[in-house]
């Protein structure tokens, strides 16, 4: 109960309110404007962070993610483009709403999901983490190695698209972490003689190089500035809420619940949350065919999915120090810096600091709705703010960004590196969520199987001699071999189609 | 096309880093040394290479074909040169800056992107000095990050 209570006086001063609004103001902004996405905010975000206390810290990263993903439906619904690609699931539906002149009524829906899937998200972190928090009490290095194996083969089994590129992917991250002096030996690998290398890479040069130069690139070498706004509506927001929340209240729940667990998956964001969320909708939904044809059922789903996503990927990031998503590995990296080390330890902290972070959950989902509302009644503000101005500006704070992490120019030639590779990758289809999966996890990989071969005198079978260690490594190996077997099974229901025709 | 040469990139990248990762020294209380994950990292990206070229080469014989006839329009040189602008002036701030100072780099730098982007010139150059000024004051004398300081030493 002290513990709650000093949560609470470390939320409810200015300093904290303050960061929240703003942090508000600063995710709807940048989910609006299309281009800009919620895990380039928070990477942007990073530099300012460092010189906060630890709760408007993580305060001003929940609240500008949360904020971040539901804006993304105000282009989406005015412009078809998606303003994050939490939105991109269910943009054709927004958009063909939109031209019917219920844009507003179809942003107010998004707006009540979203602070709904969020607060449903939340509840679970809340309630979930702490218990499994007492489990992960018992884990060893073995288990944290088939922990950290299990979230990287996750991010390759769940990629979209190709999983030889999200191997690849996942590659060029683990290559990363190990840049600098072995923990073991003291050995410097990949430094070339750079004494900045000595200390590894810093994974935020890396998110901004990523996330937000690849961004600026594909910006500049497209000519599309994207900006021809039809009529906005002027027809209620919150009107038909009612009625549509009476229809649709059991998609808000399965939304949300398959939101928070894809959320908590590694390597599964937001928008894989969405996407999966819509099809299972659709799959179940007694009018399937009017999905994608400007039906706010799909809406319904998908927005209270993506979310109830971002909470769940605290889950694991609380818990183990296993990122969800791109933005909880940030946020991992933010959390070491102040303090918090991520963890099942970080639930017996007396300070009080883990209730200011559930309690910031509340908070930023609470205060989506009066801020959702200002921006849906001033969207265009949002739309026509002019792309060509603003990204020489947000390359600008990537520069000073990137060089204020350790006051050092090697982090901009990183974030430049990193950034040009990127481009190159996202231009071929190349999933980046891998790579920052690699980075974060990498070290905890290596770092857990050496310290375990030290205990075990180098015997790899010690890492099935615990009972959780041998559960979690039995689930990887299924796992890995779960495209042989449903190609198996595949083969298998075939064969006895084909053959019960002649038996008949 | 584009896939098969980063196939084969990876696949050079892979042969390098095992070559590396060679070097690393061994030791004999450690039965896995600091070449153990380098090594298995430059093994994937030679697997992982390979399969992404080797899925590619039955379709190679067709995208050549139809390459030729498309050449022009598979490569917009314009649209690559720019999209390699915002690196150049990156470039541009690393060299510069230190005798330049920060802010005037930064303003140069928004100031060109601006340009390019047809942005009217009393706009470009209006934004470009406000928001050098702003973010130069915010990093350098709210959060106290030692921005290169350049002609503005002079200035005191």
């Amino acid at each position: 109960m002290e513990a709650f209570l000093l949560g609470l006086q470390l939320v409810f001063n200015i300093e904290t309110m303050l960061v929240i609004f703003a942090a508000a103001i600063f995710g709807v902004f940048v989910g609006a404007v299309p281009g800009l996405t919620a895990t380039m905010a928070v990477a942007l975000l990073v530099p300012i962070t460092f010189y906060m206390d630890p709760t408007p810290a993580i305060a001003a990263i929940v609240t500008t993610s949360a904020m971040a993903i539901f804006a993304g439906d105000i282009p989406a619904t005015y412009l078809n483009i998606p303003g994050t690609p939490s939105s991109a699931a269910y943009v054709a539906d927004s958009h063909l709403l939109a031209h019917k002149g219920r844009a507003r009524e179809t942003l107010g829906m998004n707006l009540i999901c979203s602070v709904f899937g969020g607060l449903f998200g939340t509840l679970i972190l809340v309630f979930v983490s702490p218990s499994l928090a007492e489990v992960a009490l018992q884990f060893s290095s073995f288990e944290y190695f088939w922990l950290a194996l299990l979230g990287l083969s996750c991010s390759i089994f769940i990629a979209i698209g190709s999983r030889v590129k999200a191997f690849l992917s996942l590659m060029i991250g683990l290559l990363l972490s190990t840049v600098g002096l072995d923990m073991m030996s003291g050995a410097p690998r990949f430094t070339f003689g750079i004494p900045d290398l000595m200390g590894g890479i810093n994974f935020i040069p890396v998110m901004i190089g990523m996330f937000a130069l690849n961004e600026l690139m594909l910006f500049y070498g497209s000519r599309n500035e994207g900006r021809e706004l039809p009529s906005l509506s002027k027809d209620s927001v919150f009107k038909q809420a009612p009625k549509h929340v009476k229809a649709y209240w059991p998609n808000m729940i399965r939304g949300s619940s398959i939101g928070t667990l894809i959320g908590a998956l590694p390597g599964a964001g937001a928008d894989i949350a969405a996407w999966i969320s819509y099809a299972v909708g659709k799959s179940r939904s007694k009018q399937k065919q009017d999905y994608g044809t400007g039906h706010i059922e799909g809406i319904v789903d998908a927005s209270s999915a993506n979310n109830s996503g971002i909470s769940g990927a605290w889950v694991p990031a609380l818990v183990f120090g296993i990122p969800g998503d791109s933005i909880t590995a940030i946020v991992i990296g933010v959390l070491y810096m102040k303090g918090m080390n991520p963890g099942p330890t970080i639930f017996m902290d007396g300070t009080g600091l883990i209730y200011a972070l559930f309690i910031v959950f509340f908070l930023a989902n609470l205060i989506m709705l009066p801020i959702g509302y200002a921006a849906i009644k001033s969207a265009k503000v949002f739309i026509l703010t002019p792309r060509k101005i603003l990204m020489p500006i947000i390359l600008c704070f990537c520069l000073v960004g990137a060089f204020s992490i350790n006051n050092s120019i090697t982090d901009v030639w990183i974030m430049l590196l990193i950034g040009f590779i990127a481009s190159i990758l996202a231009r071929c289809d190349f999933p980046m969520a891998p790579a920052i999966l690699g980075l974060v996890l990498g070290t905890t990989l290596e770092n857990s199987f050496m310290s375990s071969m030290l205990k075990s005198n180098g015997d790899l079978l010690s890492f099935f001699s615990r009972p959780i260690s041998a559960g979690l490594g039995a689930l990887v190996i299924l796992l890995w071999l779960s495209p042989l077997l449903a190609m198996a099974y595949k083969k298998l229901k075939n064969n006895s189609h084909n053959k019960a025709p002649r038996i008949s | 096309m584009r896939d098969l040469l980063l196939g084969l990139a990876f696949m050079l990248l892979g042969a390098v880093v095992l070559t590396v990762a060679s070097q690393y020294p061994t030791m004999a209380s450690l039965q896995y040394g600091p070449s153990l994950f380098p090594s298995l990292i430059g093994g994937g990206f030679l697997i992982g290479g390979l399969v992404l070229s080797a899925t590619q080469l039955p379709t190679l014989k067709r995208q050549m074909s139809s390459s030729e006839a498309n050449a022009g329009k598979m490569f917009d040189l314009r649209s690559i040169l720019v999209s390699l602008l915002p690196c150049a002036l990156i470039i541009f701030y690393i060299f510069a800056s230190e005798f330049l100072g920060a802010a005037l780099c930064l303003g140069i730098i928004m100031f060109v992107l601006m340009l390019v982007r047809k942005t009217s010139l009393p706009l470009a150059l209006l934004v470009s000095l406000i928001a050098s000024l702003i973010i130069y004051f915010l990093f350098s004398r709210y959060l106290l990050i030692p921005l290169p300081e350049g002609l503005m030493n002079f200035w005191g």
